[in-house]
């Protein structure tokens, strides 16, 4: 789900890059009011690898097999940090493996990024009314992968065929961006399952992982 | 498990000699300026620039053709959708299936400034030490929690990676088949991203305080590491003025 380079006019790309500072911004400046920042730098930067790695696990969808964004499970864990771990993946991606791009990497930032943010404030839902106990964490935890998944994926798909420069018709434009989004509704519910069992998992085998939320 | 984007930077090169900050400006100006082409009278341009940075840069052809193979399937995409998908004007006919004229022409450009984009990132990544590149990008002002994330998760990638590598074959040898979708395989996969999740912290925290041991946070910023001289400004001034090129060109046809 990320935006190869040379797909997009460049007027997009640089809108994408303006839009992903202020959002930058914003995270490192809440990162910045917690008590210690720079305690949570390394942890936050190896668990950026980590997810990094988490998302080659592939899950067998027949007659292929499909792996995870895992945005929303970012969002959960990292909080603030989900945006720069989202910034530095995208990166590392466009690099090493020509996946995405340089010029795109503004663009794939909101893509992905913002959607994270809001789940880290879905998934935070689950502390309200007392402690969270495991089916709640099951719960926002699914809210929380499901909703990241569908808004990237809404997002992908509008920038994608709004910006594509070629004539696509309107009619044309519309009836592949619904297509596309319902393919990819089934993808979104194995998301959201795979966020829910991995916050589970955490909560009962390290809960301080998900301490910041 | 290992990525070699760096697989190159022994080599000696103008591109590799050239001062790592104003490699890093020069050309990701030159990328956006591809970028911005609209035109596609300036593609052969685009081309012989790329080939010529390319070239230059010393890099084997075969480093380009690996790195190319998975882009590749999205530029397939690509290619086979939009002519029939976009425009009115038909050029050709398969079956009831009409090619057009503007969705060729997009395909072309798509293609053309993709491939070079491509080959001028690899060209910008791949001649110098990947860390020497984030280090060019914190003298360049990124901010210190970024670049610092970026280096620490880039020391520990490999490693991670290859521990993945390790529990995926312990769990084939123990009878683990992931071919068909099944909601106990996903709980197990699930577990699986769960257990390296907390090994990584839990290895985090060991870093932590080895770094703390070692003065992280204390220590004086290193100084400038990077000199450009005469040469190195003069190459940054040439390819900002042909990037320049081709968006004003772009502007004019």
């Amino acid at each position: 789900m990320h935006i190869p380079d040379g797909v997009l006019p460049a007027a997009v790309c640089g809108a994408g890059y303006a839009a992903s500072v202020p959002v930058a911004w914003y995270s490192l400046r809440k990162i910045n009011q917690e008590q210690n920042p720079r305690e949570n730098i390394p942890k936050a930067a190896i668990l950026t690898a980590a997810f990094f790695v988490v998302s080659w696990i592939h899950i067998p969808v027949p007659p292929t097999s499909v792996h995870l964004v895992l945005n929303g499970l970012l969002g959960a864990v990292l909080g603030y940090y989900a945006f720069p771990a989202i910034l530095i993946g995208l990166f590392f991606q466009a690099v090493m493996f020509q996946h995405g791009g340089l010029t795109t990497l503004g663009v794939n930032a909101i893509i992905m990024g913002v959607p994270a943010l809001l789940s880290y404030h879905i998934f935070r839902m689950r502390n309200i009314g007392g402690e969270a106990d495991r089916i709640k964490t099951g719960i926002f935890g699914f809210f929380a992968g499901l909703s990241s998944i569908a808004l990237s994926t809404v997002l992908f798909l509008v920038i994608l065929i709004y910006f594509i420069p070629a004539g696509l018709d309107v009619e044309v434009e519309r009836s592949a961006i619904y297509t596309l989004a319902l393919a990819h509704v089934p993808l979104m519910f194995i998301e959201g399952t795979f966020t829910a069992m991995v916050t589970i998992f955490l909560q009962r085998v390290r809960p301080l992982l998900l301490a910041r939320s | 498990m290992r990525f070699g984007i760096d697989q190159y930077p022994y080599l000696d090169s103008p591109l590799h000699r050239w001062d790592p900050r104003l490699k890093l400006i020069g050309l990701m100006v030159l990328i956006f300026a591809f970028s911005f082409v609209g035109s596609l009278y300036l593609l052969p341009a685009m081309v012989l620039v790329t080939a010529i940075v390319y070239v230059i840069s010393r890099l084997p052809v075969s480093f380009m053709l690996t790195r190319l193979r998975y882009p590749s399937i999205f530029l397939l995409v690509v290619v086979l959708l939009l002519p029939f998908l976009s425009g009115e004007t038909v050029v050709a006919s398969i079956g009831p299936l009409d090619i057009h004229r503007e969705g060729l022409v997009a395909v072309l450009l798509i293609a053309i400034r993709f491939l070079c984009i491509l080959t001028v990132g690899l060209v910008m990544f791949g001649t110098g030490p990947f860390l020497t590149t984030l280090k060019a990008m914190r003298a360049l002002g990124l901010p210190a929690i970024l670049t610092d994330m970026a280096l620490l998760a880039f020391r520990y990638l490999h490693e991670i990676g290859d521990y993945l590598h390790r529990m995926e074959t312990a769990m084939k040898l123990r009878g683990f088949r992931g071919r068909r979708f099944s909601w106990r395989g996903l709980k197990v996969l699930a577990w699986l991203g769960g257990s390296i999740l907390v090994r990584s912290y839990e290895r985090s925290e060991w870093v932590y305080k080895a770094m703390i041991v070692r003065g992280y946070g204390h220590a004086r910023p290193p100084e400038d590491e990077f000199r450009a001289d005469t040469t190195d400004i003069l190459a940054l001034l040439g390819i900002i003025l042909v990037a320049a090129g081709f968006v004003v060109g772009d502007i004019l046809l």
